[in-house]
């Protein structure tokens, strides 16, 4: 490993962020195994359960172990355990078959035994398993960040780097496009784009994809310009090599740094926007476990049951943050000029 | 110094033409009959007749440009297809809403961001500097609708310090103006102890220490002059992208500004009135970029005028 590799894994906050990812990526993974129920089953009678409900450590003979009384929302009197029955906690059990990436199964890390059920973070308004939802909410989250910052690569890397290295009336094109695009600021270009194609999921993946496509531009056509009239792209062309092949192997190369350190931090950005534009109801639509979507409906009863919202956020909190980790790591690795 | 500021005053202007120009595609592009979205889903036929007529929507796109620019110059932005009054009225009423809200809290952001930074920047390595450091990343990683929300159940619901939303007297514009700033104010913070430690490294900085000048001197007369010009730039750009930002911290605290209407009017799919608003936040975004270039021309005496 080179020494600025080096660098990178042993800074502490470095070290926390990838930690952090690493967490999000197996529960993205395990999804289904790690929730003990459905992120759609519903259960209107026990609406807006806050977290831990009904768990006692003391079972019915008072024996020590983790179980659960039947919880349940009584119209006028709210939340109701009944305490006088519970039921065991079990590890590995049978519960509600998934299918997740091809595979069917019903096997859960835990669930209990018996008609209780343990919502971990609560349940919201339609009476939702709150934690289930959440790890279900963490794929969504992940494919847009990178469906949207693959189309800002995608489309800004040859929007950054062709006009560049042409020069002349081309960049003057391409860079008054860029500046067009940018003058729509922070995630104002993806509520345009999000009104032209219309809400939902995919469209709001796209949109925040195209927003970051000014920034990749951006980027890519400084690393050209600064490169192109080096000698060492004199002596590749007078040594016969064709433009593509000097675009492709002598000056793109020395943008994947930069590209890697913005990618991560647009990952970031990308996540936020996303979920911006669920909580706007621009984004994805109900009943998808969608963090900003889940965030909406939980701000309609922030006085009744304020884990709903609480926690979707907290888990955009934590993914956002650990790309922001990542990026401020690579930069204070890789980048020569922030030392 | 004046050829430079009348350049760069005309470089914005085809960045403005196509901002309407994009603007102008938006409805022409989405999908659907652009008289239906002009003129809203209940639109009677004469209306559809009219607003056709009007647009010329029967001609062709470059000719529909022409009209619409013309129209533009005149302040004519069309009708709302909800409330049927004229956009240009109801830009009138909501903006200002959003530009107090955005200058409250570019100022919470300033004023707690800039000193945040600097002092994280004078003791390097310190418990101080990093507790600023690890809010400062905090602050750039939360949903501002999050922190909103966290800030209304906690002084709204629980202590009843602040209305929950709203706009009116004073305190109703603290919590919003907070939460709208809180990026900016982690930005801000993050970007004055950068700048002003790469100052501090410098050999002039050395030079007046050598000197034996009091270390106040050294840092506020020497250091911080110099580090808070790209700071100032920074603060510019985040005015711009602030007035964006304020469509969601608008929809968390019922605040009647642009923000709120634009939501409203694309979720209602009322086309005049979305695009009367992007082009206002577009426009004002372009022109602000503006100001703080030139400004930061007049200030650097290192920009060189070519």
């Amino acid at each position: 490993m080179t020494r600025p590799w080096r660098r990178f894994f042993r800074h502490r906050l470095t070290q926390a962020g990838l930690f952090l990812l690493f967490l999000y990526l197996l529960g993205a993974l395990f999804a289904p195994f790690l929730a003990p129920y459905s992120p759609y089953s519903q259960d209107l009678r026990s609406t807006y359960i806050p977290p831990l409900t009904g768990l006692s450590v003391r079972g019915p003979e008072g024996e020590w172990g983790l179980w659960v009384s039947p919880a349940f929302r009584h119209p006028l009197e709210g939340v109701q355990v009944r305490w006088e029955e519970k039921y065991p906690v079990r590890f590995l059990v049978r519960g509600e078959t998934w299918t997740w990436l091809g595979i069917e199964g019903n096997l859960h890390l835990f669930g209990v035994e018996g008609p209780a059920r343990l919502h971990l973070l609560g349940t919201d308004e339609q009476g939702r398993d709150l934690f289930s939802r959440i790890l279900y909410g963490i794929p969504i989250s992940l494919s847009i960040g990178l469906v949207a910052v693959g189309i800002g690569l995608l489309l800004g890397t040859p929007l950054g780097a062709l006009p560049a290295y042409l020069g002349g009336r081309w960049d003057l094109l391409a860079q008054r496009l860029v500046d067009i695009l940018l003058a729509f600021p922070g995630i104002l270009l993806a509520i345009v784009l999000v009104a032209v194609l219309g809400p939902g999921l995919v469209n709001g993946m796209i949109a925040v994809g195209i927003a970051a496509v000014p920034i990749y531009a951006r980027l890519v056509r400084g690393v050209v310009l600064s490169l192109k009239g080096l000698d060492y792209v004199e002596a590749a062309r007078a040594l016969g090599a064709s433009h593509t092949r000097i675009l492709l192997r002598h000056i793109l190369p020395n943008a994947l740094t930069p590209l890697l350190i913005q990618t991560s931090l647009q990952m970031a950005i990308a996540i936020l926007f996303a979920a911006g534009l669920g909580f706007l109801g621009l984004g994805a639509r109900p009943p998808e476990p969608e963090w900003g979507l889940m965030l909406a409906r939980g701000r309609e009863y922030l006085a009744v049951a304020p884990h709903v919202a609480t926690f979707p956020g907290l888990a955009i909190v934590g993914l956002v943050l650990a790309f922001n980790l990542l990026g401020d790591g690579l930069r204070d690795a890789l980048d020569p000029r922030s030392r | 110094m004046t050829a430079y500021f009348l350049r760069r005053i005309l470089i914005a202007l085809p960045t403005l033409l196509g901002v309407v120009v994009l603007v102008f595609l938006m409805v022409r592009l989405a999908p659907g009959d652009p008289a239906v979205l002009l003129a809203g889903e209940f639109a009677t036929p004469e209306t559809l007749e009219a607003i056709r007529a009007r647009y010329g929507l029967d001609r062709s796109l470059p000719e529909q440009f022409f009209i619409y620019m013309g129209a533009l110059l005149r302040g004519d932005l069309g009708e709302s297809a909800r409330s049927r009054r004229p956009v240009l009225e109801e830009l009138k009423t909501y903006f200002p809403n959003t530009l107090e809200l955005a200058l409250a809290a570019i100022l919470v952001a300033v004023l707690t961001g800039i000193p945040l930074g600097i002092l994280a920047a004078l003791r390097p390595g310190s418990g101080l500097d990093l507790s600023v450091m690890v809010l400062a990343l905090l602050g750039v990683s939360m949903p501002v609708f999050w922190f909103g929300l966290l800030a209304i159940l906690i002084f709204s619901v629980e202590l009843g310090w602040f209305p929950v939303a709203g706009k009116g007297t004073l305190a109703h514009l603290v919590l919003p103006a907070i939460t709208l700033g809180i990026n900016a104010t982690a930005l801000l913070a993050r970007m004055t102890r950068g700048t002003l430690l790469e100052v501090l490294s410098q050999d002039y900085i050395r030079t007046a220490r050598a000197k034996g000048l009091a270390e106040r001197v050294v840092i506020f007369k020497h250091a911080l002059r110099n580090a808070l010009i790209p700071v100032i730039t920074v603060v510019g750009l985040e005015f711009g992208t602030l007035l964006s930002g304020a469509v969601i911290t608008e929809t968390i605290f019922a605040w009647p500004g642009l923000g709120q209407l634009l939501v409203g009017s694309i979720l209602a799919r009322d086309y005049p009135v979305v695009q009367g608003a992007v082009l206002l936040v577009a426009t004002s975004f372009v022109l602000i970029n503006l100001l703080v270039d030139l400004l930061y021309a007049a200030i650097d005496p290192r920009v060189r005028y070519d």
